[in-house]
């Protein structure tokens, strides 16, 4: 497929993904004397759909996946899989990421391990970090937490399952 | 050190060198203190694999939790006498990591701490004098006996 | 017919961090290594929820000391990020500082892991010559920020030291100083035939492989895969700087992935960022240093932004990315770290599979495992647990070297 530039791979996912898709930006920003460009494109989809946009990411180019990030809202729980596409020519990469709403009351997301064996160790993290459950993870088990930690406790959370009660501050 | 306490020396000190979660800005220079620019192989102090034959126990890191037993084992194997030195804040206070839900708190709740090295990290020299003041505690501890 | 037993990996006696890296399991039949598994988590400190109750000078710190060994590039991800999301605009004369610092830190961290790599196979001779040229940058780092280690020279806008001309002749003549040295490493580590007999075809990750588990630095560049993040994005002033992905067959002609090509490659990337530092004291731009050199004021500014921010930036060990989401208030809403060891734990399995025991210290240590993010490695061999520590298993890959020398 040839290159894209980032308004023609909004305009891409929208024809594939027609109203699944919520929220779309582009950002561009200058750095040095040169003012070269780097580009980030955010995407916001349903979760009905986010296998889907991984593969049809997969198809514009193999993706780097970096990293998966979570942030407790309230209700809501906001996924971020960041990816980055082109690398391996000068300057032209383009960083895209794509956002899922999980509710709190449903707070399941399909695996993208068989797409991209790489994303194993995020999505361990995202389930004990936020207790979310990856449904066709290959390996369950905890990654960073010791095993002593007690369950139900989810680190990143803000709300009654946060690690309040385990804090300690080591000047008192 | 003055030449007298130099000479009283008996045995060089060996060292074992315990990592509880730490950046390991201390731990590379707890290493360059070895190689020849700072040079503590002089004295005859070498790192050691095991905790049982060694005198002198360097810990750094804040200690985590899943840490706790295993420094408490290892304080137990190394043989008396011995003297324990904590190198960097994060050991002595908390340094950064003073408030959060993984750390256990500062080494000494856990072990009896001898000598503190403070700093972020402490220079290899701050660490040879410290290792010096150990070696003193040290043949003090051994004349008592 | 299989046998498990229980080895503990080294990366030590004096390796930093040695202690607590990563925790292995290997299943193995005889010599060679059938099956691999690993735990992490032992440096687990919760860092991302401290970074929810601290303001963003403070996380500036903690940054910081993510890992002792790669301080600069944790500091200029998170910048980028939070500068990113709020809309400042860093001038130009620091972001040539940055790439400065950057690449100082470069050389210095690849030459430490020449040391640390020799005394894996053996040659503590050679460990003990690399880290006393290492203390030729550390001075030069002192010289500039005032520290060896955490040089606290990052600010959100800018940096906090300037670099004046009168400081230009002690960095040219360290400069010089290692390009004259930097042939004696090269012949030692890559004409050496005991080297040769031990890197070459050992833990081999083919392309594909690199591809498919997202590998990042040195590890996916040796393989082949041309994935740099100072070429691929103009971050800082990279972009204004010659510069090109360093893959194997620059020096030697193809690209095999193995722990020879691993060595060929941060070798390579030494003489680079030499080079990078060069050009950017040739084409330093006058101006600020810091956008905001006001601190209360910028905290301020901060404190009332709404928005996402993302921060890359090449550390030694390969991509480092912090996500920052700034909502009203003190602290950001949600910081996360992935520092690159993260993304090279999963290659370690096809690189071990069929190897022997006593080459897994020097694979392991070929990929440069941030130690703060690693763990201890337990190799799982057998029913009975028989645990051999760092020395025995540090014995047995100096003992092959021996073998292979005769």
């Amino acid at each position: 497929m040839k290159r894209l530039t980032p308004e023609e791979i909004v305009e891409y996912f929208n024809d594939k993904l027609k109203e699944n898709i919520k929220d779309t930006k582009i950002e561009r920003k200058t750095a040095g004397k040169k003012k070269n460009e780097f580009c980030t494109v955010w995407l916001k989809v349903d979760k009905s759909v986010f296998k889907d946009a991984v593969r049809e990411l997969c198809g514009i180019d193999f993706p780097h996946f970096a990293v998966a990030s979570g942030s407790d809202m309230g209700d809501y729980i906001e996924l971020m899989y960041h990816f980055s596409v082109y690398y391996g020519e000068r300057l032209k990469e383009i960083s895209i990421t794509i956002s899922v709403d999980l509710p709190k009351t449903d707070l399941r997301i399909d695996s993208i391990c068989d797409i991209i064996p790489g994303a194993l160790i995020s999505e361990r993290e995202i389930q004990e970090m936020l207790g979310i459950k990856v449904e066709g993870i290959p390996d369950n088990r905890r990654i960073f937490l010791p095993e002593d930690f007690p369950e139900g406790v989810y680190p990143w959370r803000k709300d009654e399952k946060g690690p309040q009660n385990l804090v300690r501050d080591m000047y008192e | 050190m003055k030449k007298q306490q130099l000479e009283t020396l008996k045995k060089s000190l060996w060292v074992f060198h315990m990592n509880t979660g730490s950046c390991n800005g201390c731990d590379i220079e707890i290493v360059a203190a070895l190689t020849p620019r700072y040079d503590i192989e002089r004295f005859g102090m070498m790192l050691v694999g095991t905790p049982r034959h060694a005198d002198v126990l360097l810990i750094t890191g804040p200690l985590i939790k899943k840490m706790e037993d295993k420094v408490k084992r290892v304080y137990e194997q190394m043989p008396e006498p011995k003297v324990v030195m904590v190198i960097g804040n994060c050991g002595s206070t908390g340094g950064v990591f003073h408030e959060s839900y993984s750390v256990a708190g500062p080494i000494d709740k856990v072990i009896p701490v001898d000598v503190y090295v403070p700093g972020c990290p402490p220079r290899p020299e701050a660490i040879i004098d410290g290792v010096a003041k150990a070696w003193l505690k040290l043949e003090r501890l051994e004349g008592k006996k | 017919m299989s046998e498990k037993t229980t080895y503990t990996l080294p990366i030590g006696p004096i390796h930093p961090a040695l202690k607590e890296p990563v925790a292995f399991e290997f299943e193995t039949e005889g010599e060679r290594i059938i099956n691999v598994d690993f735990h992490v988590g032992h440096v687990h400190r919760g860092i991302e929820w401290i970074g929810m109750h601290r303001n963003p000078v403070q996380i500036l710190y903690i940054a910081e000391r993510i890992c002792g060994i790669c301080n600069i590039c944790h500091p200029i991800a998170f910048c980028r990020a939070v500068e990113n999301a709020a809309g400042i605009e860093v001038p130009e004369r620091a972001d040539y500082i940055r790439v400065i610092m950057a690449e100082l830190e470069r050389i210095h961290s690849h030459i430490l892991w020449a040391g640390v790599a020799a005394h894996e196979i053996g040659f503590d001779t050679v460990l003990h010559l690399s880290w006393a040229m290492r203390e030729k940058v550390l001075d030069l780092i002192e010289y500039l920020t005032g520290n060896r280690i955490t040089k606290a020279i990052m600010a959100v806008g800018g940096v906090r030291r300037d670099i004046t001309e009168n400081q230009y002749p002690t960095i040219n003549s360290a400069l010089n100083y290692y390009k004259e040295n930097l042939d004696t490493i090269k012949s030692v580590f890559l004409d050496d035939k005991s080297i040769q007999m031990r890197a070459k075809n050992c833990g081999i990750l083919t392309k594909e492989d690199a591809l498919k588990l997202c590998a990042v630095g040195p590890t996916t560049r040796a393989s082949g895969v041309k994935k740099d993040v100072r070429v691929d994005q103009a971050y800082c002033a990279y972009g204004d700087l010659n510069i090109d992905y360093m893959t194997p067959d620059l020096l030697t002609g193809e690209v095999n992935g193995d722990v020879y090509d691993r060595i060929v490659v941060r070798l390579l990337e030494v003489e680079q960022s030499i080079d990078l530092i060069e050009q950017c004291i040739d084409m330093l731009p006058a101006g600020d240093i810091m956008a905001e050199p006001k601190i209360p004021k910028l905290l301020a500014m901060l404190k009332k932004v709404e928005g996402d921010g993302i921060g890359r930036a090449e550390a030694p060990r390969g991509e480092v990315i912090h996500y920052v989401k700034l909502k009203a208030g003190d602290a950001p809403f949600t910081w996360k770290v992935r520092a690159p060891t993260y993304n090279n734990l999963l290659p370690w399995v096809p690189m071990l599979l069929g190897e022997e025991v006593a080459d897994i210290p020097i694979v392991a240590a070929s990929t440069d495992p941030c130690l703060s993010c690693t763990n201890r490695a337990i190799v799982i061999k057998g029913n009975k647990r028989e645990v051999l520590d760092n020395e025995a298993l540090h014995r047995m890959s100096v003992e092959k070297t021996r073998r292979l020398a005769l």
